[in-house]
C-alpha cells in the first residue's frame, strides 16, 4: 500500500513539472526543458503510461505553450525512440476520437503539434504532408456543406506558419502541389455568407475579408519570404544538435470521417479589421499589413490568449499586455482583436461583459496609453456606422454605456453634435439616442440631463415616468361625469383597501364593453385598460412593486389575456403607460413571459402591430423579441434534456433488472415518457410556429414597403428598410441553429421565388451559412 | 452546517452585492446585472428603521451560469461611480433585506 501512494506521488510530481515547464522562471527555458527531459527520461520505465497521458493532455489544455512542450517530446523522442513512438499512437488515437466527436478546435491544436513535431525530428515530413493530402481530398467529396471542406482546409493552412519551412525545404514538390489544390479550392469556393458575417458593409477603408482568404494571402506571403518569419518562439533551434540525429516516426494514416447529417462543423468567419498603419502615431512601431505573417501570428497569439483567459480578465489582460514584440504597436493589436471578438457575427465567442470589463483592466494597467487607442477608436467607429451591422452597432452601445458608466459619463459628447441636424433613424443618430438611453438605465435622468450639452435635449430619452390615464382630476363631481375615471378610482380604493383578485374580477366584470354588441367578444378592452394601467399605476414605484402587483393579481392577468386579442390589448395597455420607460417595458414584458402570462407569439405579434411602428427600429423593442425566442429555444432544451434523462433512467432500471439487482422505485414509466414527450411536442410546434409568426410579419410588412415605394416611385432602399433587413437577418443568424430545422418549410412556403429579391437575399445568406 | 452552506453557495444563484450608493436604483442594478444574464429578481437592502435602501442588495438569476458572469465580470467594476462588491449568497430568505442601518 505504501509503495501505492508513492505512486501517486511521483506522478502528481511529474504533472507539476511539466505543467510549469514555460512558464515564468528565473532559470532558462532551454535548461528547464533539458532538467525536465532527463527527469522524464529517468522516470519512463515506471511512469511511461502516465508521462504519456499527461503529455497528450497538454497538447489541448496548453496550446499558448504548443512549441515548448513539441520541443520536451522532441528531447525524450531523441533519448527514447519507443517512447516518441508511443506518444504519436495514443496522440493519433485521440485525433481521431475528437475528430469523430466533432471537437473541432481540439483537434486543430493536436494538428498544430503533430505538424510541430515535423520540427523536432520527431515526425517525417513526407507523413505529414500524405496527412495533408488525405485531409485536402475532402475537397472533391460531393454534397457536403462548404464548411466541412473549409475546416480541414483552414487547419492545414493554419500549420504552415510553424512547418512550412520543414516542408519546402524537404519535399519542395508534393509540398508545391498541396499548395495548388488549395489555391484551386479557394478559387472555387462560395462567398454568399460573407455579406451577413461583415461588421461594415462597405470594404472602405477596410477590405472585410473571408478568413481563408486572408489567410491564403498571409501564407503567400510568408512563402515569398522563404517561409521564414521571426515571430514564433521555437526553444527547439536551441537543441539542434541533440535533435537532428533523433530517428523520425511515420504517422499512421489518419482519414477525416466520412460527413454526416448532424455533424456541425466551425461557421465561416470574416476577419475584422479596423486599424492600419496610418491610424498609428508612434512612428517608432508599425502594424503589420493585414496580409503579412507577423499580423496573422500576432493575431493568433492575442485570440488564443482571450480563449484561455475568458474566465479570468485580469490575468488575461496583463497576459495580452505581457507579448514584449519591439516595434509593435501592442495597444492598438490588443483593441482590435478585442474588438474583433465582440463584434463577430453572428455571435461573440464569449458573453459581451467579458470584453468589456476586460477593456477596463486594460486601462487600469495602462492607464497613460490605453485611454487614448480606446478613444481613437471608438471615434473611429462612430465614424464608420453608416454602413455598420445592426447588431454590431447595438453591441457598440452595450459597450460604451457600460465603459462610460465606470468613467463618470466623461466623453466629449459635441464632438456628435452632428447628429442633431440628421434624420433620426440615420444610423449616427440612431447609435447617439440609444447610447443615451442605455446611459440612463445605467443612471438617472438628471445625470443624463446634466452631462449633455444643452443642444441635445432633441436627442435625450425622455423621463422615465408613467402616463397615466385615468389621473382623477381634484373636482369630485367632474370625475363622477366620467365613468372610466370613476372605474379607476373604485378599482385603486379597493387595491389599496386589500381586495382579492376575485373581488376585481367581479368589478371589472360591471365595466360595460366598448365593441360592438351584435357579436359575442373574447375580451373587454376598456376593463383591460382600466385593471392594467390602474395596477401597474399604483406599482409603479419599482420594478418590484411592480412584480408584486402582477403576481398578486396572476389570476386576473391569467383571465383578461385568456385570448390571443385579450393578450394585445394587456401589452398595448402596458406600453401606453411606460412608453417613457422603455426598461419598464422590456423587463416587465420578459417577467410576464417567463410566469406565462403573456405568451411568445403574443408578444411577437405586438412588436410587429400597428401600435409598435413608433418605436419598431428602437433597441428594447428587439431585446424583447430575441428574450422572448430566448425563452422558448431554453423550454424546448429543458424538455429535452428531461426526455432523454428520463429514458437514461428507464434504461438503467431495466439494465438492473435483468442483472436480478433491486431498482428503486422511481422508474418512470412508459407513460410517464410518453407525457413527457408529448409536451416536447407541443413545445416544438410552438417554437417553430413562433419564427414562422415573426418570419411571416416580416415578410408582409417589407414588401408591403417595397410596393407602397414603387406605386409612389420612392427610393426602396430608404434609411428604416435598411434597420428592417437588418433586423430580419439577425433573427436568421442569432438563432441560426434553430432555425435550420425549419429550413424546408421556410424554403417551400415563406421564401419563395416570387419574394421581393431584398428579402430573399437575406434568406440566401442564411441558408449559405452552413451550405 | 459548514459543508451545508458550501454545498448551497455552489449551487446558488444568487448574488449578495454590496458597496452600493445609498440612492442607486433598482432599475440601474437590474440593468447592470442583467449583462451577465437574465435576472429573475433583486432584493434591495434596506435600513431596518428607516426603511430606505441602505448599500447592498440581493440579485437572483434564473441560472447559475448567468450568475457566475456576474461574478467574474461585473464584480470589482462601477456602478454610480462606486465599485460595486459581489459575493455568492446561499439565497435569500424574508427578512435578511434589513440592514443594520
Amino acid at each position: 500500500k505504501r509503495h501505492r501512494t508513492e505512486n501517486i506521488d511521483i506522478e502528481e510530481r511529474l504533472e507539476k513539472l511539466i505543467l510549469k515547464v514555460g512558464d515564468k522562471s528565473s532559470a532558462s527555458l532551454e535548461s528547464n526543458l533539458e532538467g525536465l527531459a532527463a527527469v522524464l527520461e529517468h522516470d519512463i520505465a515506471n511512469y511511461k503510461t502516465k508521462i504519456i497521458r499527461i503529455l497528450c493532455d497538454v497538447v489541448i489544455g496548453y496550446p499558448d505553450k504548443m512549441t515548448v512542450y513539441t520541443t520536451l517530446v522532441g528531447l525524450l523522442n531523441a533519448k527514447n525512440y519507443t517512447c516518441g513512438g508511443e506518444f504519436i499512437e495514443i496522440l493519433v488515437r485521440d485525433l481521431k476520437d475528437v475528430l469523430k466527436a466533432c471537437e473541432f478546435e481540439k483537434a486543430r491544436y493536436m494538428i498544430l503539434f503533430l505538424a510541430d513535431l515535423v520540427n523536432c525530428h520527431v515526425v517525417s515530413a513526407s507523413s505529414l504532408l500524405s496527412l495533408y493530402d488525405n485531409f485536402i481530398e475532402v475537397c472533391l467529396e460531393d454534397n457536403i456543406p462548404q464548411t466541412r471542406s473549409d475546416w480541414y482546409v483552414h487547419t492545414v493552412l493554419y500549420t504552415l506558419p510553424w512547418v512550412g519551412k520543414e516542408l519546402f525545404l524537404n519535399k519542395e514538390n508534393e509540398f508545391n502541389k498541396l499548395l495548388v489544390s488549395i489555391q484551386s479550392y479557394l478559387g472555387k469556393r462560395s462567398k454568399t455568407h460573407l455579406h451577413a458575417l461583415k461588421v461594415w458593409s462597405s470594404d472602405s477603408p477596410h477590405v472585410q475579408e473571408d478568413r481563408l482568404d486572408c489567410m491564403w494571402a498571409q501564407i503567400k506571403h510568408l512563402q515569398s519570404n522563404a517561409w521564414t518569419e521571426r515571430l514564433i518562439r521555437r526553444p527547439y533551434l536551441a537543441f539542434e544538435s541533440a535533435l537532428q540525429d533523433a530517428l523520425q516516426h511515420t504517422l499512421p494514416n489518419i482519414i477525416p470521417p466520412s460527413h454526416h447529417e448532424d455533424a456541425l462543423y466551425p461557421l465561416p468567419v470574416v476577419v475584422f479589421r479596423m486599424f492600419d498603419y496610418t491610424d498609428v502615431p508612434d512612428e517608432t512601431t508599425v502594424l503589420p499589413g493585414s496580409h503579412s505573417i507577423e499580423r496573422f501570428i500576432i493575431d493568433e497569439q492575442l485570440h488564443l490568449t482571450l480563449l484561455l483567459n475568458q474566465y479570468e480578465r485580469k490575468d488575461c489582460a496583463a497576459t495580452l499586455l505581457m507579448f514584449k514584440e519591439e516595434k509593435i504597436p501592442l495597444n492598438y493589436m490588443i483593441i482590435e482583436t478585442v474588438f474583433a471578438q465582440m463584434f463577430r457575427l453572428p455571435n461573440p465567442p464569449t458573453v459581451e461583459i467579458f470584453y468589456h470589463s476586460l477593456i477596463l483592466e486594460l486601462c487600469k494597467l495602462q492607464p497613460s496609453t490605453m485611454p487614448i487607442v480606446l478613444v481613437q477608436a471608438t471615434e473611429m467607429l462612430f465614424s464608420r456606422l453608416d454602413s455598420m451591422n445592426t447588431v454590431c452597432i447595438e453591441r457598440f452601445v452595450n459597450w460604451l454605456s457600460y465603459h462610460l458608466s465606470n468613467f463618470q459619463f466623461k466623453w466629449t459628447w459635441e464632438d456628435w453634435s452632428e447628429v442633431l441636424k440628421m434624420d433620426p433613424m440615420a444610423p449616427k443618430a440612431m447609435f447617439v439616442r440609444e447610447l443615451l438611453t442605455k446611459c440612463l438605465w445605467l443612471s438617472y435622468h438628471k445625470r443624463i440631463v446634466e452631462m449633455c450639452p444643452d443642444e441635445f435635449a432633441s436627442i435625450l430619452p425622455a423621463e422615465p415616468r408613467p402616463k397615466f390615464r385615468y389621473h382623477a382630476p381634484d373636482d369630485e363631481i367632474e370625475t363622477e361625469t366620467m365613468p372610466e375615471l370613476m372605474y379607476s378610482l373604485r378599482l385603486t380604493k379597493s387595491i389599496k383597501a386589500k381586495c382579492t383578485p376575485e373581488d376585481v374580477l367581479d368589478f371589472l366584470k360591471e365595466i360595460p364593453n366598448p365593441l360592438d354588441d351584435s357579436v359575442e367578444h373574447t375580451h373587454n378592452p376598456l376593463a383591460i385598460d382600466v385593471f392594467v394601467q390602474t395596477l401597474l399605476n399604483l406599482g409603479a414605484k419599482s420594478f418590484s412593486h411592480s412584480f408584486a402587483a402582477i403576481a398578486k393579481f396572476n389570476k386576473v392577468f391569467k383571465e383578461l389575456g385568456s385570448s390571443d386579442e385579450g393578450q394585445q390589448c394587456i401589452l398595448k395597455s402596458m406600453y401606453d403607460l411606460w412608453s417613457d420607460h422603455q426598461q419598464m417595458m422590456l423587463v416587465l414584458v420578459n417577467k410576464m413571459m417567463k410566469t406565462n402570462l403573456l405568451s411568445v407569439s403574443a408578444v411577437a405579434n405586438w412588436i410587429f402591430s400597428e401600435e409598435m411602428m413608433r418605436d419598431f427600429t428602437r433597441f428594447y423593442v428587439w431585446d424583447t423579441l430575441h428574450a422572448s425566442i430566448r425563452k422558448m429555444n431554453k423550454q424546448v432544451n429543458q424538455l429535452q434534456l428531461e426526455v432523454e434523462e428520463m429514458k437514461d433512467k428507464k434504461e438503467e432500471a431495466a439494465n438492473k433488472v435483468n442483472d436480478g439487482l433491486d431498482v428503486d422505485e422511481n422508474v418512470p414509466t412508459e407513460d410517464d415518457i410518453e407525457a413527457l414527450e408529448e409536451k416536447l411536442d407541443t413545445a416544438q410546434s410552438d417554437q417553430k410556429n413562433l419564427f414562422l409568426i415573426i418570419f411571416q410579419r416580416f415578410i408582409m410588412m417589407l414588401s408591403n414597403h417595397i410596393a407602397n415605394s414603387e406605386t409612389h416611385g420612392q427610393e426602396v432602399n430608404t434609411l428604416w428598410f435598411k434597420w428592417a433587413l437588418d433586423r430580419l437577418r439577425q433573427v436568421f443568424l442569432q438563432h441560426h441553429s434553430v432555425v435550420r430545422q425549419y429550413n424546408n418549410t421556410l424554403e417551400t412556403l415563406m421564401f419563395t421565388s416570387d419574394i421581393d429579391f431584398h428579402i430573399l437575399t437575406v434568406f440566401n445568406e442564411f441558408q449559405a451559412l452552413r451550405g | 452546517s459548514r459543508t451545508q452552506q458550501e454545498e448551497k453557495l455552489k449551487a446558488s444563484t444568487t448574488l449578495y452585492v454590496g458597496n452600493l450608493s445609498f440612492y442607486t436604483t433598482e432599475e440601474q442594478i437590474w440593468e447592470l446585472f442583467s449583462r451577465g444574464g437574465d435576472v429573475k429578481r433583486i432584493i434591495m437592502g434596506l435600513d431596518k428603521h428607516k426603511r430606505t435602501p441602505c448599500g447592498f442588495c440581493f440579485v437572483e438569476y434564473y441560472d447559475r451560469a448567468d450568475a457566475e458572469n456576474c461574478m467574474r465580470y461585473v464584480n470589482g467594476t462601477r456602478l454610480d461611480d462606486r465599485i460595486v462588491r459581489t459575493d455568492w449568497d446561499a439565497g435569500f430568505v424574508e427578512g435578511r433585506q434589513f440592514g443594520r442601518g
